[in-house]
């Protein structure tokens, strides 16, 4: 099948600055975990870092901290998320630990548990590739 | 008894007030709302002077960065996918419910339609497409395409306040307000609907503003308290404004029945195109007069019946022009002499939303008895010889009211209102 070129095929990857500009709004605690992360892979920083991006994009303030709410939380069902909101958090979160998440992967997420599960794998699987 | 379109409620976000109690002792005091600007951080342009949008804060696309004063509620779930231009809607929108003594509760049923006007976001569609194209298509904002493209207002209002009835959104440049309105009278005239909410809303950022310096349609004048002046021999162009003006329109029995205030009857509309430029109005205003002539058909109305037109009049030379020899041919010629003014000489130029913010203005006026005068009008041009333009507002019931719009491709739409019966 034929390829028309709508952009440059060629594609180099793309920086992971690039679309983190909701990062810079994460509290002083979130920033830290991910400079951990950064240095020395410590994935105990992922939860920090994702429970903050989580509560950014959170349509309702939660009185509990989500890092304090049980594993099974459902984003959708208990905490109001919608899909768009969920794709939010999953686009921030490739940008900032370098992991490709798919569509359909997307869908599977539904609690908390399955979040933060999901994105170590990811990032796991990063690493030792 | 025909349904009757009425007026129940009104909200404003502009740069001459933020409520109803603000916008109207501006228009009586001809207190304008205009600053010095410096657009795109860039002291070398010409255009130096804007109608500001006081106490909201855009400095970036980011959400995160968003301030609105404290008094209005914005809910951060729709904020995500909100321009700038929604925020100010939101908060004319709960005005206009308030006033109207209604809660978003009752607008589910289905009896009531929203319609909307503005021209999107070029403010968020610059940043969007911008990702898209640093990134070479890999990411954008999931929620970059509705908060941005033309029709942002009314799916994000229609969704938030889950209206059922007709929704839809008008795009004719500076006329889509006005057609907004119009098409909400329709719908309750032919029984469709019992209550239309009618949004106007704008940007007020370079994006939106500049893109008009293209054309040469701005005002180089950079002293505030001059650089509109409709109908004066010197003005030199408009002065850009955003912001949002809501409007909620009832059948009059509906509004008896629950006991609102009616502020004003909309008792005719009409509309005609020019047929002659896609930017600049007919040099005669053959259009506008048309228009005109078939908005006091619909009423069954008179030249001589009206007391006071809201000029379209944005301070252009050629379009204020073209209006004055349009209302020569409607009035002056009949014999008819209403009073008219341009508030664009307070508010600047809102672009989509000038329609609905200037009836909002005249529903005001006639709820409260004064017509807003022909604010920084000095050296009126000799083609408006024989208008009645007053220097001051003047404190006297407006009578029957007529409402001017015009856009690009020759738009002109015209609204009547009238003190309830």
């Amino acid at each position: 099948m034929q390829t028309t070129a709508i952009s440059p095929l060629s594609l180099a990857p793309v920086s992971p600055a690039k679309c983190s500009d909701s990062f810079r709004h994460l509290p002083d605690h979130a920033r830290t975990a991910f400079e951990q992360f950064q240095a020395g892979g410590d994935p105990a920083a992922l939860g920090p870092v994702m429970f903050a991006i989580l509560t950014d994009f959170s349509p309702r303030r939660s009185a509990v901290p989500l890092g304090d709410l049980p594993g099974d939380t459902q984003l959708i069902a208990d905490l109001g998320f919608d899909s768009l909101a969920i794709t939010e958090v999953v686009f921030t979160a490739e940008d900032l630990f370098g992991i490709s998440i798919t569509n359909d992967e997307i869908v599977q997420v539904r609690t908390l548990d399955d979040l933060l599960g999901f994105i170590q794998v990811k990032v796991s699987d990063r690493r030792v590739a | 008894m025909p349904p009757l379109p009425v007026i129940t409620g009104l909200g404003f976000i502009t740069s001459i007030g933020h409520d109803r109690a603000a916008v109207g002792r501006s228009l009586r005091e001809l207190a304008h709302g205009f600053e010095r600007v410096e657009f795109f951080g860039n002291p070398n342009l010409p255009v130096k002077v804007a109608g500001t949008i006081k106490g909201f804060d855009f400095p970036t696309p980011n959400w995160r960065d968003w301030r609105w004063p404290e008094r209005f509620t914005v809910d951060r779930e729709l904020l995500r996918g909100l321009a700038p231009h929604g925020v100010y809607a939101l908060c004319a929108l709960q005005q206009a419910l308030t006033e109207a003594g209604l809660e978003p509760a009752e607008l589910s049923d289905g009896t009531t339609g929203l319609f909307c006007a503005s021209a999107g976001s070029p403010f968020m569609l610059g940043s969007f497409l911008g990702q898209m194209h640093e990134t070479r298509g890999e990411r954008g904002n999931p929620m970059g395409l509705v908060s941005s493209i033309a029709g942002t207002l009314n799916f994000s209002l229609a969704a938030h306040y889950r209206i059922t009835g007709a929704v839809c959104g008008f795009v004719s440049a500076c006329a889509s307000s006005s057609h907004a309105l119009g098409y909400a009278m329709d719908e309750i005239r032919l029984g469709r609907q019992q209550r239309m909410l009618v949004v106007g809303a704008e940007d007020m950022t370079a994006e939106s503003i500049m893109a008009f310096s293209s054309l040469r349609a701005l005002s180089n004048n950079p002293d505030p308290a001059t650089a509109s002046r409709p109908f004066d021999r010197r003005r030199d162009g408009f002065v850009g404004t955003g912001g949002a003006v809501a409007v909620i329109v009832e059948d009059a029995a509906l509004a008896r029945r629950r006991g609102a205030h009616i502020l004003a009857e909309l008792v005719g509309w009409g509309q005609a195109g020019d047929g002659h430029s896609v930017t600049a109005s007919h040099p005669e205003g053959a259009g506008l007069r048309e228009a005109m002539r078939r908005t006091l058909a619909d009423a069954r109305l008179n030249a001589s019946d009206i007391g006071y037109v809201n000029a379209h009049a944005t301070s252009t030379v050629a379009g204020d022009r073209s209006e004055s020899l349009a209302l020569h041919a409607i009035f002056t010629r009949q014999g008819a002499k209403p009073r008219v003014s341009s508030t664009k000489a307070l508010t600047g130029h809102g672009l989509s939303m000038a329609g609905v913010m200037e009836a909002a203005f005249c529903a005001l006026a006639i709820d409260e008895g004064f017509i807003p005068g022909a604010a920084h009008l000095e050296e009126p041009d000799p083609v408006c010889a024989g208008l009645d333009l007053p220097r001051v507002s003047l404190a006297e019931a407006p009578g029957i009211v007529l409402n001017n719009s015009s856009g690009f491709g020759g738009s002109n739409v015209c609204h009547l209102l009238r003190r309830p019966a």
